[in-house]
């Protein structure tokens, strides 16, 4: 951490150093290693690190492993126990569960990150911006997200998604919405924490240093601070794609999640509800799922929170 | 600090403001109307009629002339009728509140009653088989679809077990212990999810203050290590789990939906979750004007508390 | 009013003076008064053993009080037990006297008599008398306030007039036999003129049960009406029970652990997964019962518009390729896990108009449906599928039947919407087919007129159908008087729907409802457990 700041520091009055490829490439490497060698420290980081790389490669694998059409129902064989042919057993409309966990699973996943992406990317800017220039723009940036932070628990996704679901959208348009619901309900917390970060990072030296050589301040907000702040931020998001997968079942439950027969865990595992006591096979496998993945981004989140707090380093 | 709470609470009426703003944007925007769901379609719709129940609900004219005349009824207290039921939305409001805040408070400090002796166990014990089980549980408390574990718990808890009731709800002043037979597994729900989140928080603030300089001073004045950590270390690592206690039952109010569906639990989030699918719009925003108001003055207090307990911020 | 009606059923219960009024040619005569005083003050005795205080758990729970802007959709909300209107219904589903004992009807079928009960009270002891069921009308009628449903019921009454405090008069803008189906309880609920004040917070109607309180998604409580005119065999008073407590429990695994772990005595509506086998599991410990049910589940065209509509000149064999494409068989097993049966009508075996004889025009044929759609060129049409969201089957239907046509080549989404939703996509068209399903239909006009005949609201809301043929039939069905009559009529009419597809009936809607073995004498009904003619609820105890 401390390194990084050194860098701010070190920069040479009026010169602009451009890396080239090479540099460039060392750069990430050295970066990669450093992180894996960081991530090794901390056991929770690395379970969570091992199990996020295996659901990946599943997820990746997936038109490979799946020999079932998701959405297809089978009218020979509605609810059948997990057998050869059929891993998981399959639904109530004879649809294979192992296709309908795996291609959820890929949509999920990718939902979830867009969403963290998209609310990163609407917070970040908005914050540093707001923190940095601070005065009246701050004050009432900071009173609207105050008030949408005043949102009582997740009424703000019901509202949100309420409404997108009802526009009149389809397959992927409603995917995206739901990654811009989700998304826009993260973002006032990311812009909090991205402007408590930037109050922080204004008092250090290095931004002093560059304002008093006359960078233009938005350079210095972006280029400079914003790196500086992001450990609590990468920290909040990850632990957050588990909670937007969460969000998703609860919405599901409502029955404000995805309309059917598109494959998702939320929705599956809600509509397994009926089977619990006649069939309980059903329901085990989409909300293992949920809790496998849901896990994996929490251990991981955790473990590099205690990598990224240099408080915490030598734990 | 006077001054400080002053303006903090004058802070809340631009935050009030935006949330009413952005509740009414939100409805404006939602496809269908109450009329419809009022009327059938059993009958033709006659305009007439339409623009009559429009104005006799005041929803004929532009939406910035409903938001001013909404807002001016609820300074003078009043928040309308409810457009399904037709009761006035504060006697909706009153009926429901209160089960979700008994719900929440309860479903609190059972996850401090859980999280803190874990937290702080689990710190003590640092890297033992105690502290990864701790964090294990927890972290899988919060890694499980809450309506799945609300469902688990009925399966188990009452249908199996035939310890407790399945679902439903009765005041607390109707009769006190069956009240408590009904709120044990919706709040034990809600208390072992935010445990989840406690826990982990105790555990590391523990390990803060663990590491400070009073506490080795301690040590070598000769006090025993029972009493270092449990009189000292404790008390100062419960600060932060007491904030974030207050802010999630902030949170628990509107996030409580889902439990309250299952164990048909009367509570204010399933009753705005229904009005936003029956379109009552005057439940919509009082309800969500009310919960506002309650998160925002439950984060004051919270904030006020922490610069009580640790004076070191004020000065900040 | 049916013929089996006037002889079975108003006048053979009474046990008293009576005259049995009818003509052959179904035109009916005049008929006088009945002798009905003193019926509601007969000498009544409560039963030593029966009563109890029911703790029934329903699935949704009222929208609000007022018993002429809500009609208890799910008739099995306790507050349908506090209401009461002017014909009963009996297990077999024919009208039975309510707050009216008898009626006459004019030649032209415009005009409808009724003798009203005597000494019969709402439950703040104000009389039903004429005055009062004028008032009650006049007040459903106001499109104000009137619900579209209770309101449609009595959309040909065009005034009313009393003739004496027990005597009323109908008038009809245009000829019907079937008002006395229509009128039957519910929907045309009355509650006390003098209540009206206070209608949103304390509904007073002259149900078997009066009014306590409710509390919203909490509970509802009721208490006996002392003053029920309705006695059983031996003569005690009816209803049995003391006092009803009803709670809404909407998830279906909650509301049957419930019953199974003796919080509740009796639950409606079983999830058709767990109704399949509960019987054999655990009907040692408790009953249950299908309830005789007239819901039709349905998947509604859009023929005002798109691809399936009368403005495609390949509409009609666009809907015969999604006919053939539908799997009526997997509904069956998938849904409703086997219980009931697929429908090819509106009106279901506890029906008497059931019509065994119907086919099916386009059966599953899911070749023939692909060469249709081809041939119809409906192949790249972008069609939408919309479910309700209000009961799990609906949409349930629409998820099996959105796969089944798109196996057979419909490009087609599907959406489920609750009810706001869907009706301002019906106005706007904005929709191909739609998965729903409808119910409380007891006469078979309720369903035609409504849904099927072309000048209706909903048909115009909803499918658009429109057939001059049908609407011949319908019309004349409702002029008839001879039930053997009418049944052809509207057999004739289910043929052109079978054949023209407005509409593909999909299945017969079960309902399984279960209760303790401690709950005796209860017996469900098609019109909710509490506006059974010495049935249901009324005649239920705890033991």
């Amino acid at each position: 951490m401390s390194e990084i700041h050194l860098q701010g520091g070190q920069r040479k009055v009026g010169e602009i150093h451009i890396p080239t490829w090479q540099e460039r490439y060392e750069r990430v490497k050295d970066a990669l290693i450093d992180a894996v060698q960081e991530l090794y420290k901390s056991k929770t980081a690395f379970i969570g690190g091992m199990m996020l790389v295996v659901l990946a490669i599943l997820l990746l694998l997936t038109p490979v492993l799946t020999d079932y059409d998701p959405t297809k129902p089978d009218y020979s064989a509605f609810l059948e126990p997990p057998s050869v042919e059929h891993i998981m057993g399959t639904d109530r409309y004879g649809r294979d569960i192992f296709s309908r966990v795996l291609w959820g699973g890929r949509r999920l996943v990718v939902i979830a990150i867009a969403a963290v992406v998209f609310g990163l990317s609407l917070g970040i800017p908005y914050g540093v911006l707001s923190g940095y220039y601070g005065g009246f723009a701050d004050s009432v940036s900071m009173r609207v997200v105050d008030g949408l932070l005043a949102f009582p628990g997740i009424l703000l996704y019901l509202l949100i998604v309420t409404l997108a679901r009802e526009w009149h959208l389809e397959g992927f348009w409603n995917d995206l919405i739901l990654v811009f619901a989700l998304g826009f309900a993260f973002f006032p917390e990311v812009a909090r924490l991205a402007r408590g970060s930037v109050l922080i990072e204004k008092q250090k030296e290095y931004v002093e240093a560059s304002l008093t050589i006359g960078e233009a301040s938005l350079y210095i907000a972006l280029r400079q601070i914003l790196p500086n702040c992001m450990s609590p931020l990468i920290v909040n998001a990850t632990v957050r794609l588990g909670f937007v997968i969460l969000i998703i079942a609860a919405l599901s439950f409502l029955g404000l999640g995805t309309p059917p027969p598109t494959p998702d865990w939320g929705a599956d595992l809600s509509a397994a509800r009926d089977h619990m006591e006649s069939n309980p096979l059903i329901a085990i496998f989409p909300g293992l799922a949920i809790c496998y993945t849901v896990l994996a981004f929490n251990l991981f989140g955790d473990g590099l929170r205690d990598i990224m707090d240099p408080r915490l380093s030598d734990r | 600090m006077l001054i400080y709470t002053i303006n903090r609470i004058l802070h809340m009426i631009p935050v009030l403001f935006v949330l009413t703003v952005v509740v009414f944007m939100f409805i404006q925007l939602l496809p269908g109307d109450v009329i419809d769901t009022l009327i059938g379609d059993e009958e033709a719709e006659d305009p007439a009629t339409r623009e009559l129940l429009m104005k006799e609900y005041g929803l004929d004219k532009p939406i910035y002339v409903q938001y001013g005349v909404w807002i001016g009824k609820v300074l003078q207290g009043d928040f309308g009728k409810s457009l399904v039921t037709r009761r006035p939305v504060a006697l909706e409001l009153f009926e429901s509140i209160p089960a979700t805040v008994y719900l929440a408070v309860v479903g609190i400090s059972i996850s401090m009653l859980i999280a803190i002796p874990l937290g702080a166990i689990a710190a003590v014990k640092r890297n033992s088989p105690t502290d990864y089980t701790a964090q294990i549980v927890s972290l899988i408390g919060i890694s499980i679809p809450e309506f799945w574990f609300a469902i688990m718990c009925v399966l188990f808890f009452s249908l199996y077990l035939g310890w407790l009731p399945s679902s439903g709800y009765m005041s607390p002043f109707e009769d006190l212990g069956q009240s408590l037979k009904y709120l044990i597994l919706p709040a034990a729900a809600v208390g072992f999810r935010q445990a989840a989140y406690t826990t982990r928080l105790t555990r590391s603030s523990m390990l803060d203050e663990m590491n400070k300089e009073y506490v080795d001073t301690a040590r070598s004045l000769g006090f025993s290590e029972k009493k270092v950590i449990y009189k000292y270390t404790l008390r100062n690592a419960m600060i932060p789990t007491i904030t974030i206690s207050g802010l999630q039952l902030a949170n628990l109010l509107g996030g409580t939906v889902v439990l309250e569906t299952i164990f048909a639990w009367p509570g204010i989030g399933q009753a705005i979750y229904l009005a936003i699918i029956d379109r009552d719009y005057p439940l919509i925003q009082a309800g969500i004007l009310v919960l506002g108001v309650i998160v925002v003055i439950v984060n004051l207090l919270v904030d006020l508390l922490y610069r009580v307990l640790n004076p070191r911020v004020a000065l900040n | 009013m049916s013929k089996e009606n006037t002889e079975n059923g108003v006048t053979e219960k009474q046990g008293q003076t009576r005259r049995e009024f009818m003509t052959k040619t179904g035109a009916v005569a005049g008929a006088a008064a009945l002798g009905m005083s003193g019926e509601a003050n007969a000498a009544k005795k409560r039963h030593p053993k029966r009563g109890g205080t029911l703790r029934f758990a329903t699935r949704s729970d009222s929208r609000g009080l007022d018993q002429h802007r809500n009609y208890y959709y799910y008739v099995s909300h306790p507050l349908a037990a506090t209401s009461m209107g002017m014909f009963d219904v009996d297990l077999k589903m024919e009208p039975k006297p309510g707050i009216a004992v008898d009626h006459t009807v004019s030649k032209d079928l415009k005009t409808y008599t009724f003798k009203l009960r005597k000494g019969a009270t709402f439950h703040d002891g104000s009389p039903i008398d004429a005055e009062a069921v004028k008032w009650n009308i006049g007040r459903i009628k106001d499109p104000k306030i009137g619900h579209s449903f209770i309101r449609s019921s009595i959309k040909d009454v065009e005034s009313v007039d009393v003739i004496d405090s027990h005597t009323i008069k109908f008038n009809l803008d245009k000829p019907s036999g079937v008002l006395v189906a229509s009128l039957t309880y519910y929907p045309v609920q009355f509650m006390s003129p003098n209540s009206v004040g206070n209608a949103d917070n304390h509904p007073i109607g002259a149900g078997p049960f009066k009014f306590k309180s409710w509390k919203k998604y909490d509970r509802t409580v009721l208490e006996r009406n002392e003053n029920w005119w309705e006695t059983d065999d031996q003569g005690n008073a009816l209803p049995y029970l003391d006092k009803i407590v009803g709670f809404p429990k909407k998830e279906d695994r909650i509301r049957l652990t419930a019953l199974r772990t003796g919080e509740v005595d009796l639950i409606e509506n079983m999830a058709y997964t767990d109704a399949a086998g509960f019987d054999k599991k655990y009907g040692a410990n408790f009953n249950t019962w299908d309830v005789p049910q007239v819901g039709t589940g349905y998947l509604g065209f859009n023929l005002k518009n798109g691809p399936f509509s009368y403005k495609n000149p390949n509409g009609k064999m666009m809907r015969q390729a999604a006919a053939h494409a539908i799997n009526h068989e997997a509904i069956h097993q998938a849904i409703f896990s086997g219980l009931s049966e697929t429908a090819r009508g509106f009106y279901s075996k506890a029906s008497t108009w059931h019509m065994p004889e119907l086919e099916r025009k386009y059966e599953y044929d899911p070749d023939k449906a692909r060469f249709l759609l081809k041939k119809a060129g409906g192949m790249d049409e972008r069609l939408v599928l919309t479910s309700r969201d209000a009961y799990a089957y609906m949409h349930q239907t629409g998820e099996i039947a959105h796969a089944m046509l798109t196996e057979a080549g419909f490009n087609i989404q599907h959406e489920i919407h609750p009810y706001a939703v869907l009706k301002s996509k019906w106005k706007k068209g904005e929709y191909s087919i739609d998965s729903t399903a409808n119910s409380y239909r007891p006469d078979p006009d309720r369903w035609f007129s409504a849904n099927v005949l072309s000048t209706s609201s909903n048909t115009k809301l909803r499918t658009g159908f429109n057939n001059p043929k049908a609407d011949k039939l319908i019309l004349e069905g409702k002029r008839t008087l001879d039930p053997a009559k009418r049944k052809e009529i509207y057999q004739e009419v289910e043929m052109i729907i079978n054949d023209e597809l407005p509409m593909i009936y999909t299945h017969f809607i079960p309902l399984t409802c279960a209760a303790t073995k401690n709950l005796k004498g209860y017996e469900p009904a098609f019109n909710g457990p509490y506006s059974t003619h010495m049935s249901g609820i009324r005649t239920a105890w705890l033991g």
